[in-house]
This record gives C-alpha cells, structure tokens and sequence, in this order.
C-alpha cells in the first residue's frame, strides 16, 4: 500500500503540483524574490548590530546611527517578510483560481457525482493554498539564501564563511540519506490522520442510520480502536519522521557554535593552527550574528512541509478527475433523425464491466422510444453517450447518415428535461431563454403557459420573478415544468428526457403527462424512466 | 481555554498522558532557552576575547576560554537533543490524548436529541465538526510551544539583567508589548475573517453540487460556460477573503519586526555604560528571546480559531452517554397513528402524495426526529405511540429500518450488514438472498469483504437499496420499517423482493410499516393508512 503510495505521488501527484504551480506565474518569482529581499535586509541588521557593539565604548552618540540603522533594518524584514506573504497568497489564488477552473470542466463533464466527491473538490483546491502561497517560495529561496548570507559573511572572515560551508555540506548529506526516510514515515502518518478523520467524518454523516441500528455503541468502540491503532503506531513513524528536523537543529546550532569558538579564539590569537586572517570585534561578531540567519531559511522549509503534504495528498485527487468532454459540434440536422444503435459498448474504465454490452437499437424518425430498466442498467449512460458525457468504448450510433463517432456529441441538435433541471441566477426569462437564446418574450410566455407555469407567472412577479441558483420560491414540480418548457423553446429534432417524473406520486404524475406528450411531438425521443404510466406515452418500449 | 465538557476532557486526558507532556514542555523550555543562551554567550565571549586580544597576549592568556567555549558547545548539543525529545514527546502525547477525543464526542452526538444531533451529521455542519476536532488538536500538539517561547524571554532577562536593569526592563516591555498587541490583533482578525471564509466555502461547495447535478442539461443548452463563471466568481470571493486574512495576518509580522528592532536598539542604547561584552550580550539575547516568539501570533490565531471550536464541540459533548435502558420497552409492541392501531406482526402501508411526510412518520418512529419537528408530518399533536409510549430512542429496538437514501457507511459489504449486529455467515447470506443480492454478493470478488466505497458508491443504486433492505431483514425486530425498499429495481426483481419478503414475514412474524410509490409491494399490506397534509387536517 505505502509502496504503490509512493510511486502515485512520485508519478500523479509531483508532476501534476509542479504543472499547476506554473499558472502562479509572476505571483510566485515575486514570492521567492521578497524572501530572498530578507537577505540584505538581515545583512544590514548584523552590520548594524556589530557596528554598534563596537562603537558603544566610545559614547551613544557614536553608536546611535548603528542603532538606527539596526531598528530600521529589523522593521523593514517584517514589511518583506509581509510582501512575501501578499505574494504568495496571491501566487495561491491564481494557482488554485486555475485548477478550480480544470476541475469545474471535469465536474461538468459530468462523470463526478456525489456530494462527497464534490467536496473533496474543493478541498482539494484549498489545500494547494499552503504549497504554493508558503512552500514553493520557501523552497526556492531556501536553496540560494544560505549560499548568499554565507557571502556576506565571507567578506568578514572568509574561514568563518568556510566554517558554515562545511556544516551545510553535512547536513546536505544527512538529508540526503535519512530526509527520504524521514519525509516518506511523516508522509505516511500524515495521511493515517487523514484517514481518520474520514472515518469520522464517515460515521458523524451515517448517524441516522447508526442510531435507527443503536449501533451507536459498536461505532464508537470501532473510532476507539482505530484511534489508539493510529496512536500506537504513530509513534514508531514519528522517531523517524523526526530526524530530518533533529538534523537541521544540529547542524545550526553547530554552525553558531563552530562560529563563535573559532571567532573567539582568533581575536585572542590563540588559534592553534594559521589562518590567513586576523579578526576584529565588528568582522567576529558580525559573523556571529548572521550565522543564526544561514539555516533560518531551511526552518521556515520545514516549518512549510506539512503544506506540502497536504497538496501532494489532495493532487492525487484532482489529477484523477476525468478529462473534461470536448465542446459539442454545432447542430446538424434539420428533420427528426433516425437513431441506430449497433452493437454500442460502454466502459467508463478500462477493466471494469462495461455498463453497456453490445446494445442494439433502431429508433425511426420521429418515433419516441422509452428504456425501461433498473437503476445501474445504463438508461442515464446510454443519454449521456448522446451528449459525449459517456465514452462510446466500441460500436456505432448512427445519426441520420452522421456517426457519433465522428461528431462525439450531438447536444446542439437535442433538447433535454431531467428530474433536477439547473437554475442560474437571473430571471424567469432568462432561465428559460438560455435553452434558445433567438426565443422572443412571447414565445418564452408561451412555453411557460404550456406547461403550467402560469401560476408562477401570476403569483411572483410573472417572468421577471428573479430566481437563485437554489432556484429559491419553485417547488420540485414547478422546477420540472421549468425544464420541459426549455424543452418545448429549444427547436430541436432529438429529445431526451432523464426519469422526467421520478420521485413524484402518482397524480403529479399525470399532471406532467400532457406535457410530456406535447414536448415529444415531433421528435425523436428517448425517455429514460422507471414508470410503466410513462413508458406507456411511448410509441415503443425497450426493457435494459 | 472554555470551562466546558471538552476542557474538561482534555484536562483528563492530559493528566493521563502527564509525564510525555511535561518532558515536551520541558524540552521546549530547554530549546527556547538555550538558542538565546548560545548567542548570548557567543556574544559575550567574542567581545570578551577582543577586547583581551587587543590587551596583549599575557591577558589573552588570561582570558578564561575554556569555560566559555565548552558552555557553548553544550548548548549546541543540547538544543539538538531537546528539540527532537521536545517533538516526540509532545506528539506521542498528544496523540494518544486526542485518540479519547473523537470516540467520546461521537458517542455525545449519538446522546444529544435528534433535533441537536443529527443537523450537525449533513453537508458542511458535519465537515465543521471534522474541522473543530482538528483545530483543537493542533492546539494540543502545540501546548509546549508557550514553554519554549516563556523560556526564551526568560532567558533573555536574565542575559540583559547582567547590563542593568533598565535593559531587562525594556526586553520585560517588548516581550509584553509583543504578545498582548498580536493576541488582540490576532483575535479581532480571526472574528472576522474566519467565519467569511467558512461561508464562502459552504457556498463554492453548494453552486458545484448544484450545477454538477445538471451537467447533462449544461451541455444542451451550452450554457457551461455561464455555469463554470459562476462557480468561478464564488471561487474569486473564497480567494479574495483568504488574501485579505494573509495581508492582515503580514501587519502582525511588521508590529512584531518592528519592535523587535527598537528593543534591540533601546537595549544597546541603555546599556552603553555596561561593560561592552555584557552590552553585547544583551543585545543579542534580546534578539533571540524576541525571535522566539515569532510563532506567537499564528498560536493566537489557531488559539481564537480552537476557541471558537471548542464552544462548538461543547455544545455537543454536554449530552452524557447514551440512554443505555433500552429494556423497558415492551418486547412486541403495538403502533397507533392517530385513531388507527396496529397490532404486532401486522402488514401497513402509509399512502398520501409525495412531500407529505411518510419519511417523517417512521423517523419519528425511530426518535430520529424532535416532537416540535417543523417538518410535515401527521401532525404535530396527532398520537403516535409504540407500545402506548411516544416513541423515542428507547422505541428503537422495536424496529429494523431500510431508510430512503439507503445509506451505507465507508467500508466493506459485511461491515454495512454488521451495523444489524453480530449474526453467522449462513444468516446473512440468507438475508441477502431474501433480498435478491446474495448472486451478486457471490459474484464480488471479495465477496462479502468487498469494499463498496463511501456511502455505497461502487454499488448502482439498486444494489444499494437491496442492500440497505438485506440490512434491516437481518436485524432482529418486532417491526420493519421499509422506505420505498424497491425504487430503482426492474419489475421482475421487484417481483422476486416482494415474493421473498412475504414469505420471510410469514416465517418470522414480524409486522411492517411500508412507504412505497410503487404498486407492487402494497400487495404485501392488508392496511392502509392515508397521510394527510397538515394543512389539509386543519
């Protein structure tokens, strides 16, 4: 498990973060930049520093610019270290703005359902915040800002400088070596966290179903196990997760120690061996007060790999999304088409049972056709294929003398009306106009009469009643009526209607029959649907 | 931290786990203190030994440099040593602290009345609550980092003193100034950004179910485009909020900067009259002691955040542990809606139209749902009683339900049929037979071990309903209570449920209660019971 775990994120997940990283553009340099912008304004504070510790036996007053200078300098890291920020949350928005976008394609398309699922969406998004607005920048400014400190201070004393080089070396090493380990046993407790809290998170969204079972006790004894399970071997993980962070406190606190012994040693000139310099008080101490500085780049790196955790985890999810279908041909047919199914197989992945197999239909033009069948007998698939929502995996769709498999999506010329149709903020008229942007204001009124939308139209306001998305004011009937009346606007030769009366009772039922006859007239029409009283409005019946 | 429920749980189980979370304080303290004393001692040591260089060589021999140059060493050795100990420690204690947490406030939520309880198992409020676990835990992963951040000041006090006490009183000022101005600036920014933000999110999340839902009718009328601009500009709102919150959390860094550097000035500038290597040290050491309070104004705004989720968590974790006396209701109890009453092993069918409330009749059966429920039912003051009692938690062993949603938990087929309770392998394959799965069962290819994804999902529908209806044939009740059990399933599977359940409530005995739209499975009730509309009663 944690193997092929590892071979997902070094295959899915790094290329895909390293891809969407791009769309942070200007954003993110911008980010490293001001990090990096850290550097001088950390040089002119240990300047400073020393400077004044030099000059304080001679008076205040030849210290006082020094401590101006040093204050100043202190200031203008916090002004930097904020511009860092603003520009990585602005890198972050533009990253996340971009794979929102990919994602809302891919969900669109169709093929990613459940509430759930869409919700991991947009956590997924959320949680490349951190990775690209913190660890990118940090990153990146972390693999030049030790080399450009240690600089500085090699103008001072270049053995000191040498000291801090050699302690990065080791400390590369030791990375190298044990940052692997360290990093995998942290990654894999990262995600046992995460996998409890969906276990949680599982349980908390079952609890109705829990309680009617006052299986209440068992739950809570399962989320018990599953915890202590977690905690126990946790803390074998942790002995190594740790390492890497036990490695970078060493090396920096040897590297101050290293700094301050020898600085010391050679103001004294007791140093037991030659060195080709002798130091003074503002070179030594500068040197000592910048050294701190060399590894505060690799600790605010570590203190950013929790972010990066997160994203690797939440990229495995958005690179999975399916690609999104391509945009729909234009309309092609003037009159009702025949529709003839040869042989059409569809799988949605490779390995899995197809959810058609072979199927064979000959539809005449102008006929209506209901598929009668099980949930999961592929009705919703077979519409769907229509639409280049569902993959034609083998076989042929003949439309008229046009083969879907060369047009890929014949939704220009369909109309469409399914059991939740879609509300977009603006009015009535608007919502019923975007099924046929040319429809003028009486044709919409007609269509809103036709099916029995009148009483809206009365009682709220008329056609500009303004609806929310939530489609706040229609009941789930009237949403229904709303739909087919799209149906009867758009002039299209093909309709399909999706379970057009699922989940109503018996007598809304037939209050939408008429309506439904009216729509179909003069189409070719596939109703998918569980109701025999539907079915019955067909010139043809197909059983799945 | 709140005096509530949770506090209360968390002091419990910080005293278990006492010794890992004093050793990580203590380390904290060690690491906190020791990367000031380093410096400290690095600076007086360096100006020390310039200023015995320039003396000559007699009082640079003199100078005592052992004692200086080992202490520094030591340092260094320590700080490395705790800062790992300081990690483990507090980690390995505050996770198998929270491990008591998430059980416990699962079991108060199943306790609290279902009007309380069951809101906060849907959509965001159930992802809120994942949330507030989570902030509560980093908070107590971190409860050693005021140690550390404690020991440093203290450190650097105790450094300045040496140079007088005019420049311990000003590092004293700063560290204050530091943390009382961030803390109230943390919590305003907190206060007002964090619930935006959850706002938002709920929004994002709620336009993308909606319009993914309509994918199909997005394409033919090509209006994907407007669909996707819309998620987009919900999207652009979330983002705009998070960069408002960075850009004031980044005055938190400036204020922090900015005083930093003016106590580092006003140290050296107090202390010029000091022996140099004591001013030196000072300075430095106010330096560090400052740094190390860097993390303080993230730790207050994770500290406002955890605060606000703790009130959350307490509201749920007041409700004790469960009602266990389940036993005091009657082994085969009667049900009487209204004016009807139906004895035990009886077969009824609850008709109306659809949105009148007969998911609401068998919720309220089950206690799922409060007495002043706002939603429709029969109405509110009409009786329904089992066993002659209102039917509440402890009514629930009377009845084995198939709920509409037909819902499952993450996990494996068995794991789903297990929430029945415990029964044999040849008991399950029979319900699941009963239940016209038990073929496809068989045909899984870990059979009964099979994982079915969250919330059923790599079952079809149908195979979720069957499923949901094997689960309650299985569970040992008086009653069943079946909610559309063969929605979604072709006529003649229907055909072989209905036939089977008959011939299982025969054998059994058992009475049902029936929601169904479909004509099929009335044939197994001999009463009905019309449900009205409330307004319609009135």
């Amino acid at each position: 498990m944690s193997a092929s775990l590892t071979a997902q994120l070094e295959a899915v997940a790094r290329p895909w973060l390293k891809a969407s990283a791009r769309s942070g553009g200007r954003a993110s340099s911008a980010a490293s930049l001001w990090l990096l912008a850290d550097v001088p304004a950390a040089i002119a504070f240990a300047a400073g520093l020393a400077l004044a510790i030099d000059a304080l036996p001679r008076g205040l007053a030849a210290a006082g610019p020094w401590l101006v200078v040093l204050a100043l300098a202190a200031a203008a890291r916090g002004l930097l270290a904020r511009r860092a920020a603003e520009a990585g949350a602005r890198a972050a928005a533009s990253v996340k703005a971009q794979a929102r976008h990919d994602a809302v394609a891919s969900v669109l398309g169709g093929r990613v359902t459940g509430g759930e699922a869409l919700s991991a969406v947009v956590e997924g998004v959320e949680a490349l915040d951190g990775h690209v607005a913190r660890f990118e920048p940090a990153r990146r400014a972390a693999a030049v800002a030790p080399l450009l400190l240690i600089a500085a201070i090699a103008v001072a004393t270049p053995v000191a400088a040498g000291i801090l080089l050699a302690t990065l070396v080791p400390f590369g090493l030791v990375m190298a070596l044990a940052g692997g380990a360290a990093a995998e046993e942290s990654r894999r407790q990262f995600l046992a966290l995460e996998r409890l809290s969906g276990l949680f998170l599982d349980r908390v969204r079952a609890l109705p179903l829990v309680l009617a079972f006052q299986a209440e006790g068992a739950v809570t004894r399962d989320l018990s196990v599953a915890a202590d399970d977690l905690a126990r071997r946790t803390i074998r993980v942790l002995r190594v997760a740790f390492l890497s962070s036990g490695a970078l406190e060493f090396f920096a606190a040897l590297s101050v120690a290293l700094v301050a012994v020898y600085c010391g040693f050679n103001l004294l000139r007791l140093l037991p061996f030659p060195v080709p310099e002798q130091l003074d008080l503002k070179r030594a101490f500068f040197a000592l007060a910048l050294a701190p500085e060399v590894y505060a780049p690799l600790r605010r790196l570590a203190a950013a790999y929790h972010d990066r955790q997160a994203a690797e985890a939440a990229a495995l999810t958005l690179a999975a999304l399916p690609a999104p279908a391509p945009a729909p041909p234009a309309a092609a047919f003037g009159a009702p088409p025949a529709l003839r199914f040869q042989a059409v197989t569809v799988s949605y992945e490779a390995g899995e049972a197809p959810v058609l197999d072979g199927f064979d239909l000959d539809i005449a033009p102008g006929e209506v056709v209901a598929l009668l069948g099980p949930s999961g007998s592929g009705k919703t698939t077979l519409l769907n294929l229509l639409l280049g929502l569902a993959p034609l995996s083998g076989g042929e769709v003949s439309i008229g003398d046009q083969r879907l498999s060369h047009l890929g999506s014949i939704a220009a010329s369909v109309a469409w009306a399914g059991q939740s149709p879609v509300i977009l903020p603006g009015t009535l008229a608007d919502n019923l106009a975007l099924a046929y942007p040319g429809a003028d204001r009486e044709a919409i009124q007609r269509a809103a009469r036709a099916v029995g939308l009148d009483a809206v139209l009365d009682d709220r306001g008329g056609l500009d009643t303004r609806l929310d998305e939530r489609g706040a004011g229609l009941s789930g009937g009237e949403r229904r009526r709303l739909g087919l009346a799209r149906a009867l606007l758009k002039p299209a030769p093909i309709l399909l209607l999706d379970e057009p009366t699922a989940d109503l009772d018996a007598a809304s039922e037939q209050a939408l029959l008429p309506i439904l006859r009216e729509a179909a007239h003069g189409r070719t029409t596939l109703i998918a649907t569980h109701s025999e009283i539907v079915a019955a409005l067909a010139d043809r019946v197909v059983r799945l | 931290m709140s005096a509530g429920p949770l506090a209360a749980l968390i002091r419990q189980q910080r005293k278990r786990h006492a010794d890992g979370l004093r050793l990580a304080a203590l380390s904290a303290a060690v690491v906190g203190a020791g990367s000031v004393l380093l410096l400290g001692l690095s600076g007086w040591f360096l100006t020390g030994a310039a200023i015995a260089g320039l003396a000559g060589l007699a009082s640079a021999q003199a100078f005592n440099v052992l004692l200086p140059s080992a202490g520094i060493r030591l340092l260094a050795i320590l700080r490395t040593a705790f800062r790992y100990l300081e990690r483990l420690s507090g980690h390995a204690a505050a996770l198998k602290a929270l491990a008591a947490i998430r059980p416990t406030l699962y079991a108060a939520l199943a306790a609290a009345p279902p009007v309380q309880g069951l809101p906060l198992s849907r959509g965001e409020a159930s992802a809120r609550l994942v949330q507030d676990v989570d902030a509560v835990e980093t908070r107590l992963i971190r409860l050693s980092a005021p140690w550390g951040a404690g020991a440093a000041v203290a450190a650097g006090l105790a450094l300045a003193a040496p140079a007088g006490w005019a420049p311990a009183l000003v590092v004293a000022l700063a560290a204050a100034a530091t943390v009382l101005s961030v803390r109230a600036l943390a919590r305003r920014l907190t206060a007002r950004t964090g619930p935006a933000i959850q706002q938002a999110t709920g929004d994002l999340k709620d336009a993308l179910a909606a319009y993914a839902a309509a994918a199909p009718e997005l394409r033919v009328y090509g209006v994907q485009e407007r669909a996707a601009a819309e998620i987009a500009a919900k999207g652009a709102r979330l983002d705009a909020l998070k960069r408002d919150a960075v850009a004031a959390a980044g005055w938190l860094a400036v204020l922090q900067a900015a005083i930093l550097g003016l106590a580092v000035a006003g140290v050296l500038a107090l202390a010029h009259d000091a022996a140099t290597p004591l001013a030196a040290m000072a300075g430095l050491a106010t330096a560090m002691a400052l740094e190390g309070l860097a993390g303080v104004g993230k730790a207050f705004e994770q500290e406002a955040g955890a605060d606000a989720a703790a009130d959350r968590l307490d509201a749920v974790l007041e409700h004790g542990p469960s009602l266990a006396g389940a036993q005091d209701a009657p082994d085969r109890p009667s049900l009487t809606f209204g004016e009807l009453t139906v004895e035990p092993g009886s077969r009824l069918v609850l008709t109306g139209p659809s949105g009148v409330g007969k998911t609401t009749v068998l919720e309220r059966l089950l206690g799922l749902r409060g007495l002043n429920s706002a939603h429709p039912g029969i109405r509110p003051d009409e009786r329904l009683l089992c066993g002659g009692q209102e039917p509440d938690a402890r009514a629930r062993p009377a009845f084995a339900h198939a709920p509409q949603d037909a819902a499952m938990i993450a996990g494996t087929v068995r794991a789903n049929l297990a929430l029945a309770g415990p029964h044999p392998d040849e008991a399950v394959w029979a319900a699941l037979a009963d239940a016209a799965l038990e073929a496809r069962v068989r045909a899984l290819p870990q059979g009964l071990d099979t994982w079915i994804g969250e919330n059923g999902e790599r079952l079809s529908g149908g195979e979720r309903r069957r499923l949901s209806l094997a689960r309650a044939l299985l569970r040992d009740a008086p009653w069943l209570l079946l909610d559309e059990p063969t929605e979604g399933l072709d006529a003649a599977t229907e055909a072989l449920v209905v036939a089977r359940l008959d011939a299982r409530l025969k054998r059994t005995g058992q009475g049902l209660v029936l929601v169904s739209h479909r004509p099929a499975p009335h044939a197994l009730c001999d009463q009905q019971l019309p449900i009205a509309p409330p307004a319609a009663i009135g």
